[in-house]
This record gives structure tokens, C-alpha cells and sequence, in this order.
């Protein structure tokens, strides 16, 4: 805009100068032409006037020679003759000079005055026409009457004129020399005027040569800024390119928008033609509505960046490899003013895909770092005993799903084993880690889960699918020794800190100081990576407290959780109690408890409650879990079962109530649709009927709907009473 | 615009809370309240009622969701100037409201200053 401006003033200029100097060399012409004229005709009247001084002499000497002829009485007539032409040749040659108008000066007036004056003399000698002699034999020749009054006028005029003829040669002479100074006059203004007209057309010349001079200085300095416009575009990393009124992008945009598109035919494309292909078409929509507005002057320019839509856009194109590569593109929007309001919507965009990933990644590094110091809480609480416990177990447990995983299989019904078989103890170990409160162990372990849910999905298993887990495992060892070795440290902190209170050695944690020394049958794996806690009988009570205040907290339920008797679990039974209380707790607070506004409405109390009592009976010990929650209906059980396809519909409505109530130990089955870390896999009481079985054990449910819940395990004293320690 | 005469105000929010909220922090001199709406059909009876210059829109709403009530208040009166008040942080439902004819957008939550200015900029 600014180089159009300077472009048109340097024309105007150009025009005006030129214009100028063609009228100036106009005006030289003319005048010039004028002199020229003039010059001629002083020139014509200069040879007149120099041709007229001889005649005064050509008279008179004429007069003379008719008075001599005249009077020596001889031949007159060519004398008069002669006179008769000068006389009158003079004559009009005088009346031409004056007629012509050029020449106006005092010597010609006094000249034709003189001449005025030579009139009355010479006109009627002039104008004789008669004899002058008479021929007589006496006396020869004498004058006629005529003759002598001829005679005397010739004598008079020639008088006259010898008197007058040097006067008028005198003043013929002075009006020439006037008019050749008229002349050299003219002829010097012609001459300056020629000069003023070379001066002009020099400066034309130099003016034309300047302009000539400027305007390539000009176009290289256009040429230049359109070089560097090039090199701008070419190198600038954001995408540039301008919209029109009909959201079609314009002939000039930077190279960074081939590489940020993949295309390079923008000119004339429009907006929505450019991200058709790379975004969902509800942004589409939004994005091309917003393009509307902006070129609508209705919202002011930082409303308009407030509500840009596009300020992080995902879009997926091609890598080049055949695959699909996400990258996210910013978009600003800048209205390009012109007089009559918008000209141009400006678009720059740029790849921020390096820095979303990296604020991800921040993020992530961050949720780490917590989850880090969450756990170190989360250990803080634990009874080492306990978490020692855990580790080891979830060791073993993991130790176990790598031998699944090695198991040869080739068949899809052996790939389908090994999968149930990795979910169920994964399911465990993520139930262990989840009542603990060790958040990062189960969250790592729920993601393994997930690959196994979604290898079940699979139509076709090959032992391929299952290396992603094998990584997932190894993160996940690592992780568990790293808690190892966290919790070491933790408990010698706490040693030293008890030792420097007590100076007494007695026991990491007080839960653990109260608990019966260690039996050696219940030391499944003795502690070889901390030989100092070999495994004991543990107090379930906090465990089973964390959890289900954890669980309230995460599925909004209110329940209280009422324990009984389980001091007196003897150490075999410790595992699988433990493992059943789990599963049941986790099973009544998502599926039992109603929520607090349910409950209310059903007029029950806002708290639930969950009991649990261990206890001995005839054969050995029962354990029973109630909830005062929703209970059981057997219709909602076949439903999710006929929904899971565990059983067709036929077989569903055939069913009565204790086989359907009997569905929950199906392997699979789940009233949840949708997954969370507590209730939804499909696993559970499965495995909880499963590890009673083992016992020798025996489980039983009752339900009232809307009353409770109640499950009964009965295990054998038998193997409790050979190693029983309680 | 007419220095004389207050321009009239209508705030339409489902929570009273946030009625009162706008009503008390809102300091404009010449900008008289002439009414709240809690839903999109209310503000559109309030609209005939009191034919307001400035309308603050919520876009949650029972019964008529704001964007349709900007719709309806638009096809009323083309110059009415509608500032929308949300908690939605969507762009898409900004760009949405705005094709639809409002005027100013405001998140929620806002501070006093926020909303003066929103106000300001939409009775220039």
C-alpha cells in the first residue's frame, strides 16, 4: 500500500514536469516562429528600404539629363520616359513599405513626408504628354507654348531635387540602418530563444533521464521487497495466508503451510475445502461459523480471539509411512482493515504439536510425582507388616501371570485359558493394591486388565497380542521393587525414630507388636528380600477400614463398617478371608449400598451398614458378610447374564431363584456394564467361590431386595486346626 | 445511542444465585433492570413485556436452552445487544451463540470487573 502510494505521487510528478517542459518548449516554438515572421519581413523591408536610397540620385540625375535634352532642344521623350518609371517605381515601392505595417519609425514618416513634399514639384513633369517643340525651317527646332512651361517645371523640380535628394537618401538611409538593427534585434531574441528551447529540451532530457533513473531504483526497490516478502514466506515457520469475502485463500501464504498440510494448491482453496479432510465435521461446522462472524463486524477483535475455536486444533493426516499421525495446529485470526471495512482476514497458523506433547508430558511427570508422594503416604499408614505381605504376594502373583504368559498355547481356546487365568490373578493383586490404597500399583495393574479385556475382544489371539504385556509387566516389577525398597527405607526410619523413643527393639508398628509370633506354615514365602518381617498373621481390620472408606469415597456412598472376630481367623484362612472380604466389600459398595438420596427416599437410614463376623460353628468357622443395601434381584441377573450371552434367554427364563442367584460365582459374569477399578470386570465372586472351594469350604448367598445381602462362607476346622495359631 | 434514557436491562439465568450476582455487581447508572427470566420461555414473555436494550443469557436453562432464547430475542428485536453468561468453556457454543445473534461472551465463574467490562463494551 505504502510502495502504490509513492508509485502514483512519483507519476503525478513525472506527468506534471513533463508537461511543463512540452508547453514550455511549445511556447519557444512559437514564438520562435513569430520572430522568424517578423525577421522575413523586416528582411524584405530592409532590401526595399536599401534599394529605395539610390532613387533620390536616379531622379534628379534623370531631371537633370530631360533639362540638358531639353534644352539643347534634342529628344526628349525616353528622358521622361525614364523618370515616368523611377518616379513611379518609387513610388509604390515607398507605399508598399509603409503599407506593410512591420516598419513604424520616424525616418520613414519624415521619408514619406519629403517625398509628400517632392509631389506638387515633379508630378506635373511627370505627367506631360504633349510636344515640346515646334519644328520651324527659320529657326529649327523651338519650344512649343507646352514645351516651355514643360521646360520650366523640369528645371524647377530638377531643383528641387538637388536640393531635397540627399535629405531624402539621408533619411532612406537612416530607416534602413533602423531596420537592420530591427533585424540583428530579432535575430538575437531568435537566437536566445533557441537557446531557452535547447535549455528545455536539455532538461527534458535529464528530467526524462531522472525519472527513467528513479522509477528503476523504484522497481528494484519493489523488486527487492517482493524478494524478501518471498524469503519471509518461504522461511517463517507459521503458516500464513490471507482469507477473502469468500473464505478462499489468496495467491500469497509461507511454505510452512505445505508442511503443515501436506498440499501446496492453496490459491483459491477455501477454508473449509483446506480442513475437510483433517478434522471431525462438528469442528468443520464451528470453524467455518466462526470464519463467518469474523468477517462480520459485529464482535470486536478480542471477543472474536476469546471464542477462537480453533486455538488448538487436533488433526490427523497421513505420516507418509501409510499411517496416521495426530498433530495440533493453532489458528489466530487477525481482521485486515481497508476503507471500506474488512479487506482481508489474516490466518497464521502454527504447529504447536511439540509443545501440547511436552505439557502432557509435564502433566504426566506431575500426576507421577504425586501419585509418588500419594504412595509414600499411602505407606506411611500401612502396617510394614502388611505391605511386606502384600509385595511379596503381588510378587508371586506376577511371577504367576509370567508363567501364563509363557505357557505354550496354540489353539484360541488355550490363548482364551491363559487370558482368564492373567485376569484372575491380575484382579487379585489390583483388589490387594487397591485396599491398601496403593493407588500406583493398581492403576498399572488396571491397565494390564485392560489389555486383556481388549484381547478378549479379539476374534483371532496369537501369541503377539500378548507382548505389549509382557512390557506392562516388566514396568510393573519394577515399580513393586521400587516400593520395595521405598519401604525399607521407610521402616528404618521408623526404626530409628522408635529406637531413639525406646531404646528398645521391639517391632516396626504397634499392629505388628500385637500380633502372635510367626508361624512357619503361614509364611508362604518366607521374606528373603526382608528377612527381618517374615510373613505373620495380620489384623485385617485396617486393611478392610481404608478400603472401605476408599470405596464410599469413590462410588459417593455412605456406609459404616462393622467388623467382628476377625482376631480370630486362623493364619491359613488369612488369605482367602482376606481375599473374600475384598471382593464382598467391593461388591456391596458399588452393587449393595444405594446412594445416601436413594436410601432416604426408601426411607432407610443415609448410612448403610456392611457387618462382617467371623466366627466358629460346629464344623469350624463361618464367615458372614451382610449389607443393608439393594440386594439381589434374580431378574437383573439373568438379564446381565442373557446380556453377557453366559446364557441364552430360553435358559434364563427357565431358571428358577437359586439358580439364578447362583450366576454370581459364573466366571465373567457382571451386573456392571461399565468398567472401574472396583466392580465391572466380570471377576470376583468367582474367585471368591473358587478359593473357598479350595478350602473345603462352602458359600452361600441370601437376599431380600431392597432389604440386603447376605453371604454365608463356612470352612472346614480341619485345615485350620493343624497349624492354627489365632 | 441515546444518552438520555437508561438502556434497560433483562438477566436470564436458571440459579437465582447467579441473578442476584449480576444484579448487584452490574454499576451502571443508565442501565435500569427491568426483569430476571430463569428459563428461555419466561425470558422470551419478559422480552414483549418490557422490551428490554441489554440482555445478560445464561445457556443451561430448563424448558428453553439460551441459544434458542437468543434466536427468539433476535427475530423481537434485531438491535437488542445479548451478553451470554456461561459456565460452558466449549468454543463451539460460543461461536454458536454468537452466529445466533448475541453480542458478548462471558465465562463463568467472572469477577465483578469482568462482567462491568463485558457490559461496557456491549452498550458502546
Amino acid at each position: 500500500m505504502m510502495l502504490s502510494g509513492t508509485e502514483r505521487r512519483r507519476q503525478l510528478i513525472t506527468a506534471g514536469v513533463g508537461t511543463v517542459l512540452t508547453l514550455v518548449m511549445g511556447a519557444v516554438l512559437f514564438v520562435g516562429f513569430r520572430i522568424a515572421t517578423q525577421m522575413r519581413a523586416s528582411i524584405t523591408a530592409l532590401q526595399t528600404a536599401s534599394s529605395l536610397q539610390n532613387y533620390p540620385d536616379d531622379i534628379t540625375q534623370q531631371l537633370t539629363s530631360l533639362r540638358d535634352r531639353l534644352e539643347a532642344r534634342a529628344y526628349s521623350g525616353q528622358a521622361l520616359e525614364d523618370l515616368q518609371g523611377t518616379v513611379r517605381r518609387f513610388d509604390r515601392q515607398l507605399k508598399e513599405l509603409n503599407a506593410t505595417g512591420n516598419v513604424r519609425s520616424a525616418e520613414l514618416t519624415r521619408a514619406l513626408q519629403l517625398w509628400h513634399e517632392y509631389g506638387p514639384v515633379i508630378e506635373p513633369v511627370v505627367s506631360f504628354n504633349a510636344q515640346p517643340y515646334v519644328d520651324s525651317d527659320t529657326s529649327g527646332s523651338s519650344f512649343s507654348r507646352e514645351g516651355r512651361a514643360h521646360y520650366a517645371e523640369v528645371k524647377r523640380a530638377q531643383l528641387f531635387a538637388t536640393d531635397n535628394a540627399k535629405v531624402l537618401q539621408a533619411q532612406l538611409l537612416t530607416l534602413a540602418t533602423s531596420l537592420q538593427h530591427d533585424a540583428s534585434d530579432a535575430a538575437a531574441r531568435l537566437r536566445a530563444l533557441l537557446s531557452i528551447g535547447v535549455l528545455a529540451a536539455l532538461v527534458l532530457a535529464a528530467a526524462a533521464a531522472w525519472f527513467q533513473f528513479t522509477r528503476s531504483r523504484h522497481e528494484r526497490a519493489a523488486r527487492e521487497a517482493q524478494e524478501q516478502t518471498r524469503d519471509i514466506l518461504k522461511t517463517v515457520r507459521e503458516g500464513f495466508f490471507l482469507l477473502d469475502a469468500d473464505y478462499r485463500i489468496g495467491s500469497v501464504w509461507s511454505e510452512a503451510l505445505t508442511r503443515m498440510f501436506g498440499r501446496d494448491d492453496f490459491a483459491g482453496l477455501s477454508f473449509e475445502e483446506l480442513l475437510k479432510d483433517l478434522v471431525p465435521a462438528a469442528t468443520l461446522a464451528t470453524a467455518t461459523k466462526y470464519i463467518k462472524l469474523l468477517w462480520g463486524e459485529r464482535a470486536h477483535e478480542n471477543l472474536m480471539k476469546s471464542i477462537n475455536p480453533l486455538g488448538q486444533l487436533e488433526i490427523s493426516m497421513d505420516n507418509g509411512h501409510g499411517g496416521k499421525e495426530t498433530r495440533y495446529l493453532q489458528f489466530d485470526f487477525h481482521r485486515v482493515m481497508g476503507p471500506a471495512g474488512i479487506k482481508h482476514v489474516l490466518c497464521s497458523v502454527g504447529d504447536i504439536t511439540s509443545s501440547v506433547l511436552l505439557a502432557r508430558e509435564l502433566q504426566e511427570s506431575q500426576d507421577n510425582a504425586n501419585a509418588q508422594v500419594d504412595m509414600m503416604l499411602a505407606m506411611m499408614h500401612i502396617d510394614p507388616l502388611q505391605l511386606v505381605s502384600f509385595l511379596d504376594g503381588a510378587e508371586t502373583g506376577l511371577k504367576l501371570v509370567n508363567t501364563i504368559l509363557k505357557e505354550p498355547a496354540r489353539t484360541d481356546a488355550e490363548f482364551r485359558k491363559k487370558l482368564s487365568g492373567l485376569f484372575r490373578e491380575l484382579h487379585s493383586i489390583k483388589g490387594e493394591a487397591s485396599a491398601l490404597s496403593l493407588s500406583s500399583i493398581a492403576a498399572r495393574v488396571h491397565a494390564l486388565e485392560d489389555i486383556v479385556t481388549e484381547l478378549k475382544k479379539k476374534a483371532e489371539l496369537s501369541g503377539n497380542d500378548f507382548l505389549p504385556m509382557v512390557l506392562k509387566l516388566d514396568e510393573l516389577l519394577a515399580h513393586l521393587r521400587s516400593v520395595r525398597e521405598m519401604a525399607g527405607r521407610l521402616t528404618a526410619l521408623k526404626e530409628s525414630a522408635a529406637g531413639a523413643a525406646t531404646t528398645a527393639f521391639t517391632a516396626p508398628a504397634p499392629s505388628a507388636a500385637a500380633a502372635p509370633p510367626p508361624a512357619p506354615a503361614a509364611a508362604q514365602q518366607s521374606g528373603t528380600r526382608a528377612p527381618q518381617y517374615a510373613r505373620r498373621a495380620e489384623d485385617l481390620t485396617p486393611t478392610l477400614h481404608a478400603l472401605a472408606e476408599r470405596l464410599a469415597q469413590d462410588h459417593g456412598k455412605r456406609f459404616r463398617l462393622k467388623l467382628a472376630g476377625l482376631g480370630d481367623v486362623p493364619a491359613p484362612y488369612v488369605a482367602t478371608v482376606k481375599d473374600c472380604l475384598i471382593q464382598m466389600l467391593r461388591n456391596a459398595a458399588v452393587h449393595g449400598i444405594e446412594a445416601p438420596e436413594v436410601r432416604r427416599a426408601l426411607t432407610k437410614q443415609d448410612v448403610g451398614v456392611v457387618s462382617v463376623a467371623f466366627q466358629r460353628s460346629a464344623e469350624g468357622f463361618d464367615l458372614v458378610f451382610e449389607d443393608d443395601g439393594a440386594g439381589i434381584a434374580p431378574d437383573s441377573l439373568k438379564a446381565a447374564a442373557v446380556r453377557q450371552q453366559l446364557v441364552t434367554e430360553e435358559e434364563a427364563a427357565a431358571m428358577d431363584t437359586r439358580t439364578a442367584m447362583a450366576l454370581i460365582f459364573r466366571p465373567g459374569f457382571s451386573t456392571q456394564d461399565e468398567v472401574s477399578m472396583d466392580a465391572g470386570r466380570g471377576v470376583g465372586m468367582d474367585v471368591v467361590a473358587r478359593s473357598v472351594y479350595a478350602l473345603g469350604g462352602k458359600i452361600g448367598v441370601s437376599t431380600h431386595p431392597g432389604k440386603y445381602t447376605r453371604f454365608k462362607i463356612s470352612l472346614p476346622a480341619g485345615q485350620a486346626s493343624s497349624t492354627a495359631v489365632a | 445511542m441515546n444518552a438520555r434514557r437508561p438502556m434497560k436491562l433483562m438477566i436470564v439465568d436458571d440459579s437465582n444465585i447467579m441473578r442476584r450476582r449480576i444484579e448487584r455487581s452490574q454499576q451502571f447508572e443508565d442501565l435500569q433492570l427491568v426483569g430476571t427470566a430463569g428459563n428461555g420461555v419466561e425470558a422470551i414473555e419478559l422480552f414483549k413485556r418490557t422490551d428490554p436494550d441489554v440482555v445478560t443469557m445464561d445457556l443451561t436453562m430448563p424448558r428453553m436452552d439460551g441459544i434458542e432464547c437468543i434466536s427468539h430475542l433476535v427475530a423481537l428485536k434485531p438491535e437488542v445487544r445479548i451478553l451470554v453468561v456461561s459456565a460452558l468453556a466449549d468454543k463451539a457454543t460460543a461461536v454458536e451463540a454468537m452466529e445466533k445473534g448475541a453480542n458478548g461472551f462471558l465465562n463463568k465463574p467472572f469477577t465483578d470487573r469482568q462482567l462491568n467490562e463485558a457490559i461496557a463494551e456491549l452498550m458502546r
